[in-house]
């Protein structure tokens, strides 16, 4: 059993007088690639935002490799930011700097390394997220959505973190730039031996690159397992999400 | 977590590497510089990532097209780390860092800025003008709401600052006329020099900075950000003009709002005047009064009134051109709201020594 990266136990989240989330329990392990599916407004972001800090739970407890998320001292969760990186949903790239310094701002802030060796590492994760060197020295504005999201996952990348959060990684993309993002994520997450942790909406992710699915609904974790495990589950949300993919298909084959 | 750590024995050409390596390992590189590494001997490394593994890619091979050294006892997960490195290694070569801009460019640049303003002024001027033409024919398409609105702001919510500046100002200007007036017993002329200064330069002049301050860069950070959040776009797609939604209904309401607003400061300023004519001067208010209405002649007061409407049109210009221009980024909004501000400060104070010339050719 491999090392246990994430674990969330029995988290309760309360938003205005509303409960988001009973008693979420889920956990990954190093290496996997788990998404996190259920439907709009059960809370898969806030959970996200949970897990990564920006948000307190009313209850439970949330650890990242053995760490309390919301016991650590600002150090300890200092040291607990260099290992994982986040991409947001839209980016949230800093539209002032250039793609280069974007990439290169967590190597300012949290290593002793030179300014100009820091944008050499930035260019080096530019290059390995496919785009070209001409997109450095450009502002956000410039760039296409695809490629945005591109520099944002470079910039999640700089640290080089073990674990890797993904807000909807493909919300926004036409679908052949989807695809070849979710084959960057694989191909990263494989050749640098990442952990991802993905909440997303697209049916495609889900069956071409992800390892385990974990599903939220009404405040708790449904089911968790890989795609063919889920369909075993009986649950009308899980059952019309699975067949609106179904239906696409066979109206695909049909034309 | 064990420590990175780098040896090199120069007999065989080898560098060993132990430890863990990342962005941090920097400090534990060893100097290389004129030695050739044959080759890495990897076989103690407890952990490599990307940052790591080029760092030491571009300690051993200070050159992209020099041969890479062998790899020795590396595992096969950092060895296609490595790989995966050195594959794309090319796009992260050292770049020249810019060359530095003298005093001279910067000069040109900043004229050349000033010409561009110039005539994106002019320029927009231009286009107003022909909007205005349509509007004209077209009365409905008035933005009354909106120019209501903006009159509220600029004028209402302008009232408690531009008071209070001018009755400082007037009580600052009584006081140091009437130091000097004292000494020659020539206290009453200085109701004649406070009344000539107030109404025909420091109210307009004042109350001109004072809302190219407060309403120039509110309005210049506003169309700013709704360039940024493609509302402007918006509007257009809606089939309506920018220029006749956002541009002229405030351009209006500070043409009206800044006469109004330099009336006030007049009464303000001749208010401070009369407590320090009273205190240091022995002028009661009664005679201030009278003496006011002997002296005061109406062109005075009009020549400064006169001069509000004309800031407020540059004021307006300035401010809803450098809004309009904003790129989609928010520094842009920033540098383009301080550049309204000193822009309208240049204008007015240019504005104003025309006018001066201009008034005593014409010998108002």
């Amino acid at each position: 059993m491999a090392e246990t990266v994430i674990d969330v136990r029995d988290v309760s989240t309360t938003l205005g007088g509303h409960a988001i989330h009973r008693g979420v329990s889920l956990s990954v392990a190093r290496g996997e690639v788990v998404a996190l599916i259920g439907g709009s407004g059960t809370g898969k972001s806030v959970l996200l935002r949970e897990i990564i800090g920006l948000q307190k739970p009313q209850a439970g407890r949330i650890e990242l490799f053995g760490q309390s998320v919301w016991d650590a001292t600002p150090e300890q969760m200092n040291r607990l930011r260099r290992r994982f990186g986040v991409l947001f949903q839209d980016g949230a790239l800093f539209s002032s700097l250039t793609v280069e310094d974007n990439v290169a701002t967590p190597l300012f802030e949290h290593t002793r390394l030179p300014r100009p060796t820091c944008r050499q590492l930035a260019r080096l994760k530019l290059a390995m997220v496919g785009l070209p060197e001409a997109a450095a020295k450009k502002r956000p504005s410039e760039l296409s959505g695809g490629m945005r999201k591109r520099v944002a996952l470079a910039r999640a990348l700089a640290l080089d973190p073990e674990l890797l959060f993904l807000d909807e990684p493909t919300s926004g993309l036409d679908p052949i730039s989807a695809r070849a993002f979710d084959r960057l994520i694989r191909l990263l997450a494989d050749s640098l031996g990442l952990t991802v942790f993905l909440v997303t909406h697209d049916l495609d992710t889900l069956f071409s690159i992800i390892d385990r699915v974990i599903v939220l609904s009404d405040g708790r974790v449904l089911g968790a397992g890989t795609i063919d495990q889920l369909k075993h589950i009986d649950d009308p949300w899980l059952t019309e999400y699975f067949a609106a993919r179904a239906s696409r298909e066979e109206s695909a084959h049909g034309s | 977590m064990a420590h990175a750590h780098a040896h090199f024995d120069e007999a065989g050409g080898v560098l060993i590497v132990r430890g863990d390596w990342d962005a941090d390992a920097a400090a534990a590189l060893p100097d290389l510089a004129g030695k050739r590494v044959r080759a890495i001997d990897g076989a103690g490394l407890t952990r490599l990532d990307t940052n790591g593994a080029w760092l030491l890619l571009n300690a051993v091979r200070p050159q992209p097209d020099a041969p890479l050294p062998e790899l020795r006892g590396f595992v096969p997960r950092h060895r296609a780390l490595w790989a995966l490195v050195a594959r794309h290694d090319v796009a992260a070569a050292a770049q020249p860092s810019p060359p530095r801009i003298g005093v001279r460019a910067l000069a040109g640049r900043g004229a050349l800025a000033m010409w561009g303003h110039l005539v994106g002024l002019l320029d927009f001027v231009g286009r107003l003008t022909l909007e205005l033409l349509t509007l004209l024919a077209r009365p409905r398409l008035w933005r009354w709401r909106e120019f209501g609105a903006q009159l509220r702001d600029i004028f209402v919510g302008a009232i408690p600052i531009i008071t209070g500046m001018l009755f400082l100002l007037g009580v600052v200007f009584a006081y140091l006329l009437g130091d000097q007036a004292k000494r020659y017993g020539a206290n009453i002329f200085v109701v004649d020099g406070l009344l000539a200064a107030i109404l025909r330069e420091i109210s307009p002049v004042i109350v001109a900075v004072l809302v190219a301050g407060r309403t120039g860069a509110a309005i210049t950070a506003q169309i700013g950000t709704m360039k940024v959040t493609e509302e402007i776009d918006a509007i257009r797609t809606l089939g309506l003009s920018p220029l006749a939604v956002l541009v002229i209904p405030r351009t209006l309401a500070l043409v009206i709002a800044l006469p109004l607003l330099v009336f006030l400061g007049d009464i303000a300023g001749i208010l401070g005047g009369m407590v320090v004519a009273k205190g240091q001067l022995d002028i009661s208010f009664h005679m201030f009064l009278d003496r006011t209405a002997d002296v005061l002649l109406l062109k005075t007061l009009l020549v400064g009134l006169g001069k509000a409407p004309v800031f407020a049109v540059f004021i307006a210009l300035i401010a809803c051109r450098m809004g309009l221009t904003v790129t989609r980024d928010a520094r842009s909004v920033g540098a383009h709201t301080t550049s309204t501000v000193v822009q309208s400060l240049v204008a007015i104070i240019l504005l104003n020594a025309l006018f001066a010339v201009m008034f005593v050719r014409l010998e108002i």
